[in-house]
């Protein structure tokens, strides 16, 4: 591992903003595109918005964000300790949303698949939900 | 974050900074302000100077877009950037809220 970085954090949406700016911060030794580092910013806006309103429903506890770089690969993973997914195929699927009475789009899961190279959703000992995803980047 | 302007019978909101969590109450409620207003037959909001949407923005503007076929209105999408392009064609919202460019005379 070249590089590697662990963030603790507040579930509040203002923290949405500060988090995806630090893993812009993280990847900029890969060189990235502008395209690279908006997709990054995306998807981790999506799992930080996912643990603040779902994971946790608006009422706050700590999100955990790690990042590191191997060769030209990314890794994120946002870990929660809050009530977890019972069904996380459904929950991946495009336009499922937990929450149909408050305009969500369902797409945040699908986001982040398509802007990642590989997303992994697995369910901690402690009930909570880490989400991992891997970015792959073109530039020498 | 919000500006709007009434043209005739069509109504420009122009985005600018950051959708996400932390900005869609405060944009919703004043998206919901200029529709009760009225006075327009048309509904386009423009994206040049929106640096970042993430899906709570898509749950935004599906919300908006269900209140203004309610009432018999279209709505397009303006210049949105790379990313949010991106974003928006992935949740294929342009199917119902048709993208044009628009530049400001």
């Amino acid at each position: 591992m070249e590089n590697y970085m662990e963030l603790k954090l507040p579930a509040e949406s203002k923290n949405e903003a500060f988090a995806r700016n630090v893993i812009a911060a993280f990847c900029v030794e890969l060189n990235p595109t502008v395209d690279e580092i908006d997709d990054v910013k995306t998807v981790v806006s999506e799992a930080v918005t996912n643990c603040i309103v779902h994971a946790y429903g608006y009422k706050g506890g700590e999100i955990k964000l790690r990042a590191s770089i191997e060769g030209k690969t990314l890794h994120i993973e946002v870990e929660d300790n809050g009530v977890g997914i019972k069904d996380i195929a459904k929950a991946r699927q495009p336009f499922f949303t937990s929450k149909p009475d408050e305009e969500r789009s369902g797409m945040g899961f699908t986001i982040m698949e398509s802007f990642m190279d590989e997303l992994e959703v697995v369910t901690n000992a402690s009930g909570g939900v880490t989400v991992k995803m891997n970015k792959n980047f073109s530039n020498e | 974050m919000i500006e709007s302007k009434l043209v005739g019978t069509t109504l420009y909101i122009g985005l600018s900074g950051e959708l996400d969590e932390s900005s869609a109450v405060y944009i919703r409620s004043k998206m919901d302000a200029l529709f009760s207003a009225g006075g327009m037959k048309k509904v386009v909001v423009e994206m040049s100077e929106l640096t970042f949407m993430d899906s709570t923005g898509i749950g935004v503007l599906l919300g908006r877009y269900k209140k203004l076929k309610a009432m018999g209105i279209p709505v397009y999408i303006a210049n949105p950037s790379g990313s949010i392009d991106k974003v928006l064609s992935l949740s294929g919202i342009y199917g119902i809220m048709p993208k044009v460019d628009f530049r400001e005379a």
